[in-house]
């Protein structure tokens, strides 16, 4: 899962300030969590550098993280071909590059053959599928352009959010800005400072120029504490994502700064090891590998009480796989699974199970007992194994909460197989259900409860596989959707990963801010920055 | 002086027989979450309040109490008596002895300790009951807090043993272990106490530190550490001072421990 | 008085770990009933030979070689048991300070003990051992004193402590390494006839070992003069006053101005240098040639 390489990892949180001054009163301020690792667009790995990037790249095409629906920009249409293998852009005309080189196809041309170049190892080029030499670009005019790559590629419109254009004259390469800002100056490990692009091309609809802010300042700022007492100080005008705890002890010291975007795309999951030869006690094996007990367990779960209690009401009960806050995709004919025990113990006598004394045994009389994995030093995350310990304990399921440094415990559910049940999450950038592809498809590697499998061992994997592929081949989104709420509807059922919650997006936002609107997708508080404007006044609230 | 003595003797009877009769104490176990009424104020029925789970904190300062304050001692005495034998053992025997065990001692200071133990974690089973996990952290803070303290225990003893009052007794004929036994150990028990005291609120807040990697007392009992680890935020605890209790009676009891040893020396 | 073994005859080199020579063929004999003065400056080797004769040189990391023998014992290859079933009981020391020699942490009645049990394990006989020690060094017998720690007492007392504890098991032979030296005049002039009256009373021969000539003068009966490792000079207190040959001993004399060429007599003793000394033990202990048998 695209989850695990993100999990763990800081969210950049993202703020902007007023400064007292009167010439900079156009200036935002907030804080990233780390150093950018780049300001290539096309290598960017990181939170911060993904920030950098969305504040001064121009892309083709931009998911509008409202609607979540797909919208022009520096393509004014395009269109997929039917076989899903290539697209076409028709360029808007006369845009410039922040340091006044024009924009043109041949950029286009050159920014997609760089990034699908292997020795470019760029991180998107994966998304875009293998055989980067194969793809073919076609400049036909210099607004228009034609790219095919060496497979279909389902979703193909939508991955263009996150290519960055860079210019193929200026001398200038990446630094040249096609997006509302540029970066004007970078002092490593203090900050990043952006400055409006003036060549920026877009006019809001009384026909002034954007961005209205005039300067951006990215602090950077490991911690969290100290963020949040800049927030409170009026230093930065935004925290892009906010954990429950500081969420509420922002709202508690001054309510209007705070802002809850309801659920977030992120989910938090519990699952069992299902691996066959898993170096783990064979009747153990068959409870997980059994669909009855998994369900049992998580009817046996009060996610509610989780949402309320672990995350202080700022996270909704998990329904599926999928997060309500994905628009499009998420399955509404899904029910949250109901908390009732005494139909889990019904469920799991069907299995064999018995409820004796209080200790659960299965047929062969083992008292059933397992440990759940999670990383350590996620206090949430802990919470969340201690609510369900008494929870399981309620059915007569001991349970043991093991909480391991983050290597040990990928080493354990990515390798060695030696665990019984884990706790983690899942980040979800992107919307599309092929950006999950590798986790669903039994072969996959991040196919978490027992991953590359060479041929699917239960039918209900099989049939996750024929639907995620035959959706992966479709390009008319209903269709596919059609699919895809068929695999949410069986992991539902077969509960190989029991969702327990999804949780909200929380952001901080000064009230000097105007236009803000935060959501849920990333990034959540800023992601209509060239509409956002300061109000006057000297101090931010 | 004497009063003061008294007064920690009281004290630490006082919490040893609080902590001890904690089940009858308590009006509900430590790990019971009552969800209605998660990180409530003190009240009648829950005299501390409760954490964020929902937990009696005030059960949970007893039984954490227990834990901690009965196995942390255990644990100081344990590296404090492997200090004394292999510090003690080195200075005693001086030279070569000696020189390897500071060699020895150096290198073991040196080591990762922090990592070793998340690896020692990683491959402990993961069935194991919060009890033995508790046994364990303790067991390895014991067994692995001995370096320091010998290091101190094998320069005075080499020191002792050099000294005046060591020859005399051997020129009277004292047999080798008469001398360990009657001239050297009594003089290192000032130095012995000394380490103890200061091993056992390291050890107690050592055991908070492993709890965030990992290792330490696991969910759902209570020690001294996840008490401590909760007053983290200094924000948490304006708005919710009772937190502070676990602190104050650590420190109460590492003083009251001070005062009745610190007097025992000077009585002997 | 010719007798066929000395009570002491030694005749050692030593040397310490950092290899220089430390005594060279150190020659000493002791006879019975005797009392020695070795006399040499600081860092001569003084405590060196003490040590070496006692076997502790190698506690030290010395090394020794030669040959140590009591009344015609060889103790050198003694295994370290029976060298120090030996101490204590045959050789006993008393060191210079009691400040540091006692145990701080010990009641004077524990050490007494300690020094009494390492060479009679029966536990009911100590303390009857132990008072009669302390009333042989004039101290108090009482269980107060002997409830007392070293630092509940004079130095004085301490020395004497030192000196009951070494006289508890009636060695033949004591070796006193300056034990007089960290007093005050008057407690070292009450130290000095302690030590001739044990001479007196048990026969002990005694080892006294000075840096300072004029305080060895007034109870040895003879003298041997240390010098950088070597014996240079030794011979009667007497004769050696009369007509020291070697110009270290010259020397020696000639830096104390009042110690007569003549032994003392009791008129002549200086009343201001030991005002409370009882000049009849002194002198008695300087002209008594008579050797005590000090067959035990
Ligand atoms: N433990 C030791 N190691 C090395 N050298 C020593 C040690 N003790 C004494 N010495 C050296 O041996 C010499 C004789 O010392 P010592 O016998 O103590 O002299 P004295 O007792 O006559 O003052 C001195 O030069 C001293 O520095
Ligand atoms: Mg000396």
């Amino acid at each position: 899962m695209k989850a695990f390489r993100t999990l763990g990892l800081v969210l950049l949180a993202a703020v902007m300030t007023l400064t007292a001054m009167a010439q900079s009163a156009g200036e935002l301020r907030f804080c990233l969590r780390s150093e950018p690792r780049t300001f290539d667009p096309l290598l960017v790995s990181d939170e911060a550098s993904d920030t950098v990037r969305y504040l001064t790249g121009g892309v083709l095409v931009r998911i509008n993280r409202q609607t979540q629906t797909l919208e022009p920009e520096l393509a004014s249409s395009w269109k997929v071909s039917k076989d899903s293998r290539s697209i076409s852009f028709a360029l808007r005309d006369r845009i410039f590059y922040s340091d006044g080189s024009p924009f043109t196809a041949d950029d286009v041309a050159a920014t997609v053959k760089r990034m699908m170049a292997p020795e470019t190892h760029s991180p998107m080029a994966d998304a875009f599928g293998a055989g980067g030499e194969k793809t073919d670009i076609k400049v036909l005019s210099p607004t228009r352009v034609t790219i095919t790559f060496a497979a279909p590629i389902a979703g193909l419109d939508r991955l263009f959010d996150e290519v960055a254009i860079v210019s193929s004259r200026s001398p200038r390469k990446e630094m040249a800005a096609l997006g509302p800002y540029y970066v004007a100056d970078h002092k490593a490990g203090s900050y990043v400072y952006l400055r409006r692009n003036p060549n920026y091309w877009k006019k809001d609809s009384s026909g002034q120029a954007m961005p209205y802010i005039e300067a951006i300042r990215l602090d950077i700022q490991a911690n969290r504490d100290i963020e949040l007492l800049r927030m409170q100080r009026g230093e930065i005008h935004l925290i892009n994502s906010l954990d429950a705890e500081y969420f509420d002890r922002l709202k508690s010291i001054n309510p209007s700064l705070v802002y809850d975007a309801g659920p977030s795309l992120d989910s938090e999951q519990m699952w069992f090891n299902q691996v066959p030869n898993a170096p783990v006690a064979a009747y153990k094996l068959k409870w997980f590998r059994s669909s009855n007990f998994r369900h049992a367990v998580s009817m046996a779960i009060n996610r509610a009480d989780l949402a309320r209690i672990v995350f202080g009401s700022h996270a909704q009960p998990a329904i599926g796989p999928v997060s309500p806050a994905n628009k499009f995709w998420f399955n509404r004919k899904l029910r949250p699974t109901q908390y009732d025990t005494g139909v889990a113990l019904r469920q799991l006598q069907q299995d064999g199970f018995r409820l004796n004394g209080g200790v659960l045994r299965d047929r062969e009389g083992h008292a059933v007992e397992f440990s759940v994995i999670t990383n350590a030093g996620n206090k949430y995350r802990e919470r969340m194994a201690t609510m369900i310990q008494q929870d399981l304990g309620k059915i007569g399921i001991r349970l043991n909460i093991v909480t391991l440094d983050f290597p040990s415990l990928i080493e354990r559910i990515a390798e060695k197989f030696n665990y019984e049940a884990a706790l983690l999450g899942t980040v979800n950038a992107g919307l599309d259900p092929n950006e999950q592809m590798n986790m669903w498809l039994s072969s996959g590697e991040n196919h978490q409860w027992n991953p590359r499998q060479k041929s699917p061992e239960t039918t209900w994997e099989a049939e996750i596989d024929r639907a995620m592929k035959a959706q992966s081949q479709l390009s008319n989104p209903m269709k596919r959707k059609v699919y895809f709420d068929r695999v949410q509807e069986i992991v539902v059922r077969e509960a190989p990963f029991i969702y327990l919650v999804n949780r909200n997006a929380l952001s901080a936002i000064s009230t000097s801010i105007r236009g803000a609107a935060p959501v849920a997708m990333r990034p959540q508080a800023y992601w209509n920055i060239e509409r956002m404007s300061l109000t006057d006044g000297k101090k931010v609230h | 002086m004497k009063l003061l003595r008294k007064l920690a003797w009281i004290i630490l009877l006082t919490v040893a027989a609080l902590s001890a009769m904690a089940s009858v104490l308590s009006t509900s176990g430590y790990a019971t979450q009552f969800r209605e009424e998660t990180s409530a104020a003190p009240s009648r029925q829950h005299w501390l309040g409760t954490d964020e789970l929902g937990r009696d904190r005030f059960a949970r300062l007893l039984y954490g109490t227990r834990i901690s304050l009965g196995l942390a001692p255990v644990a100081a005495l344990l590296a404090t008596a492997l200090a004394a034998a292999i510090g003690g053992g080195a200075g005693y025997l001086g030279g070569r002895w000696q020189r390897g065990m500071t060699v020895m001692i150096d290198l073991f200071l040196c080591l990762p300790w922090l990592f070793l133990l998340v690896i020692a974690r990683a491959m402990l089973p993961l069935n194991v009951s919060p009890m033995v996990s508790v046994l364990v952290t303790f067991g390895l803070l014991g067994a692995l807090g001995w370096a320091g303290p010998a290091r101190v225990v094998a320069a005075s003893v080499a020191a002792l043993r050099d000294s005046e009052c060591v020859l005399q007794a051997r020129a009277v004929g004292t047999t080798e272990w008469r001398i360990l036994l009657r001239h050297i150990f009594p003089r290192l028990l000032p130095i012995l106490s000394a380490q103890f005291l200061i091993l056992v609120p390291v050890f107690v807040l050592s055991e908070a530190n492993l709890g965030m990697l990992g290792l330490g007392v696991a969910e759902p009992l209570p020690s001294w550490g996840s008490l401590l680890r909760e007053m983290e935020s200094l924000y948490g605890l304006t708005s919710a001072p009772w937190r502070l209790v676990p602190l104050g009676l650590l420190m109460l009891v590492v003083n009251s421990l001070q005062l009745v040893m610190g007097d025992e020396e000077t009585s002997a | 008085m010719e007798t066929t073994t000395p009570l002491l005859a030694v005749d050692v080199s030593a040397r310490y770990a950092d290899g220089h020579d430390v005594l060279r063929r150190v020659r000493v004999t002791v006879e019975r009933g005797e009392i020695l003065g070795l006399v040499g400056q600081s860092g001569s080797g003084k405590s060196t030979l003490a040590l070496a004769i006692l076997g502790l040189l190698t506690a030290k990391s010395g090394k020794i070689a030669g040959s140590v023998q009591l009344m015609g014992r060889e103790l050198m290859g003694l295994r370290p048991r029976e060298m120090r079933e030996l101490r204590g009981r045959e050789i006993a020391l008393v060191l210079q300070s009691p400040l540091s020699a006692l145990n701080p942490a010990l009641t004077i009645g524990a050490q007494l003990r300690e020094a009494w049990m390492a060479h009679d394990p029966e536990k009911q006989h100590w303390l009857k051992q132990a008072r009669e020690g302390l009333r042989s060094v004039s101290l108090p017998d009482t269980d107060d004193f002997l409830a007392r720690r070293p630092s509940q007492i004079s130095v004085g007392q301490g020395q004497r402590v030192l000196i009951a504890m070494a006289t508890m098991h009636r060695p033949a032979l004591l070796i006193a390494d300056e034990p007089t030296s960290a007093l005050d005049m008057i407690t070292q002039a009450e130290i000095l006839e302690l030590f001739a009256k044990l001479n007196q009373a048990y026969g002990m021969a005694i080892l006294y070992i000075s840096h300072d000539l004029a305080s060895v003068s007034t109870i040895c009966h003879r003298i041997a003069i240390l010098h950088d490792g070597e014996i240079v000079e030794s011979g009667k207190t007497e004769e050696l006053f009369r007509a020291a040959r070697h110009p270290y001993t010259q020397q020696l004399l000639s830096s104390c101005p009042h110690i007569l060429a003549e032994p003392p007599k009791e008129e002549d003793m200086d009343e201001n240098l030991w005002p409370t000394a009882p000049a009849g033990v002194l002198q008695g202990a300087l002209h008594s040639h008579t050797y005590h048998d000090c067959g035990r």
